[in-house]
């Protein structure tokens, strides 16, 4: 379910969207952001936020940049990183590592081969 | 051209090719599509004799029997006994008691000045065959002529009853037929006592519209509400239906069916024929009572007969939509008595929705031009890499307190919408034949002339250059650029309704924008003048 909604997103990017003139007023794209939210958190939740998110990529809100948000719980490995896909920004400084925190998830630009 | 065409990176040539295979299989599938036609070879008596086989299902749910399948070896000569004619139809009633064809009268409805013939002429299940599960008495029943008491039924105003009769062995079996104007009628079949189980059919499917694209097939609505669906070729294994409010044989305009307003319903049986066609049955034993109707599947008409059988109009998945569009429509159809510019009320309708989610979007479009400047200093920078080229626009916008973009849900509402309307274009036998100005005689066809598709194509060119478009990639900037000539071919097979929709649509667009600007120009002035105003 998961890998076909990533599939359909996937060939809405290459095929139907350059069809139409850019219409996101947002940084991630809707459909990056649901990308994204898809590849990395749970499905319902990726299903809410991806649907919140479009309800509100219109004139009566801002725009802007806008990235999502997912909760993880973080097991530290320490060590140099050998490729960097996204990064994860936590919302407040977490003491407590052991419990779930919340996260911007940010795509790297690159993929950034170390 | 050509050179050009080598330059242009893998990604653009591999869209130039999909929307031209797009333009050959779009009007390919359009004019070449194989139009299922009901069998018209004389079958051997060996399968006509498979197909008068009364469905095998069990004779009483509560006992489980199962009754043995009944055969019939021989086939009697299908004279017409009786002649129905009613103001809108003629309808011919043959020697085994069934409807054996049905002519619609109505201008709309003539093909080269001929009535329309709605049902197959050979070898298909006819509306009112019946069958008994019991295999003797079937054999028999389509062995003997059925007597009727009236050759001719003329209907004017009010309704009008016919009975045939057939006798078989130990009992009679009569159908009490009372035909009103419109095409609906009351049936009650009875067996005088003898205690036989049969099966009733509203018949197969019309086969007056059998275009590949509308559904075709047997649409039943169950006990609870739900609308079942079989579509020909689909028709996997018997299925029962208790208390169903109707069950309709359906093609894309017209339908023959049967219906009850009494809460217990119809135990309904859709079997399968060799093609895997549904063919649907009312089980009964006895006696049976209920209503059909045999015809056109005009809202109105059907809600004027029974208010649950506006369902029958079908729109496929996307009914739940189409049916209150539909609706719309017709209420502003009533308001300006013309289907054409209906479609442009409800253009009309669809942007004054959409307006709040758009307009703040079409104001900083003007902005635009007052931070382009930068916005070139950035595309420079960032080429190449989009993006980076996103996030800093983005936060030039933010920096300015504008954002050009209408966004993603205005343009997604839209979607459904344009769908809804496409089935609706194709399944409303309103639209069929509605007219609306000068060369468009037909909404639910094509435009003959290519006039209203090329229109589209030079308001969508206008538009896209009225609105200034900041691309963040170069190649879809190329093909956006041939967007208004691309669309111009893909719309030219679709209905001329849906062209009319989207043009107007488009012209819509364009002079809200046009408005916008000029309002915030004349703001503007006024603004610049002020200030000068004050210091002296």
């Amino acid at each position: 379910m998961r890998t076909l909604l990533i599939g359909m997103i996937w060939v809405y990017q290459k095929v139907i969207s350059p069809l139409k003139r850019p219409t996101c007023r947002y940084y991630p794209s809707c459909s990056e952001y649901a990308l994204w939210l898809f590849s990395y958190s749970n499905f319902w939740y990726a299903l809410l936020f991806s649907l919140r998110r479009i309800l509100r990529c219109n004139s009566l809100f801002e725009g802007g940049i806008d990235y999502p948000i997912i909760s993880k719980r973080i097991t530290p490995i320490f060590g140099s990183p050998r490729l960097i896909k996204v990064w994860l920004v936590p919302l407040c400084p977490q003491k407590d590592w052991s419990a779930k925190g919340k996260f911007y998830l940010i795509k790297s630009m690159k993929v950034v081969q170390c | 051209m050509l050179d050009n065409f080598d330059k242009l990176n893998l990604q653009m040539r591999i869209l130039i090719a999909t929307a031209i295979s797009l333009l050959f299989f779009i009007p390919y599938s359009y004019f070449f599509a194989p139009v299922k036609e009901a069998p018209l070879k004389e079958s051997t008596s060996m399968e006509r004799a498979e197909q008068q086989a009364a469905p095998q299902t069990s004779s009483s749910p509560k006992e489980g029997q199962v009754s043995s399948v009944a055969m019939a070896e021989t086939s009697p000569s299908k004279d017409i006994i009786a002649t129905v004619q009613g103001s809108h139809f003629r309808l011919e009633i043959d020697s085994l008691g069934r409807i054996a064809q049905v002519y619609l009268k109505d201008a709309k409805f003539l093909k080269e000045q001929k009535e329309l013939p709605l049902l197959a002429p050979l070898s298909s299940l006819r509306p009112l065959e019946v069958r008994f599960s019991d295999a003797t008495t079937n054999k028999e029943a389509f062995a003997k002529s059925y007597y009727s008491d009236r050759d001719l039924v003329e209907i004017r105003n009010t309704p009008e009853t016919l009975t045939l009769t057939q006798e078989l062995e130990g009992f009679k079996l009569t159908k009490k037929l009372t035909f009103y104007p419109d095409g609906n009628y009351d049936l009650e079949v009875e067996t005088s006592g003898s205690q036989k189980r049969f099966f009733l059919s509203p018949g197969a499917r019309p086969i007056a519209e059998s275009d590949k694209f509308a559904f075709n097939g047997v649409v039943l609505k169950e006990s609870g509400g739900t609308i079942h669906t079989t579509e020909d070729g689909d028709a996997k294994k018997d299925e029962i239906f208790e208390g169903a409010r109707f069950v309709a044989s359906v093609d894309r305009y017209y339908t023959t069916l049967f219906f009850v307003k009494e809460p217990q319903g119809l135990r309904v049986v859709i079997s399968k024929n060799a093609e895997k066609n549904p063919e649907p049955f009312v089980e009964a034993l006895d006696h049976l009572k209920l209503s059909g109707y045999i015809g056109a599947k005009d809202f109105r008409l059907l809600e004027s007969i029974y208010p649950s059988l506006t369902d029958v109009v079908e729109y496929g998945f996307i009914t739940f939509f189409a049916k209150p569009l539909f609706l719309l429509l017709d209420w502003l159809y009533k308001f300006c008595g013309n289907w054409g510019w209906a479609i442009v009320l409800l253009t009309l309708v669809v942007r004054i929705i959409l307006f709040p989610l758009t307009y703040k979007g079409m104001v900083s479009m003007q902005k635009l031009k007052d931070i382009a400047p930068k916005m070139k200093e950035i595309q420079e920078k960032y080429k190449g890499d989009p993006q980076k080229l996103q996030v800093h626009m983005m936060e030039l916008y933010k920096k300015h307190g504008a954002n050009p973009m209408g966004g993603c849900l205005p343009l997604l509402l839209q979607m459904p919408i344009f769908f809804a309307i496409y089935r609706v274009l194709y399944n409303a036998i309103e639209l069929k034949g509605a007219d609306w100005i000068l060369w468009i005689n037909d909404l639910s066809v094509m435009d003959p002339y290519f006039i209203l598709p090329i229109l589209m194509g030079a308001s969508m060119f206008l538009q896209q250059h009225l609105t200034p478009t900041t691309f963040t990639d170069p190649m879809q900037e190329k093909v956006f650029k041939f967007l208004p000539l691309i669309f111009t071919f893909f719309f030219v097979t679709f209905p001329s309704g849906l062209v009319l929709y989207w043009f107007v649509s488009n012209v819509f667009s364009i002079a809200q924008q046009l408005f916008i600007n000029k309002t915030l120009e004349a703001k503007k002035r006024a603004a610049a003048a002020k200030p000068s105003g004050l210091s002296d």
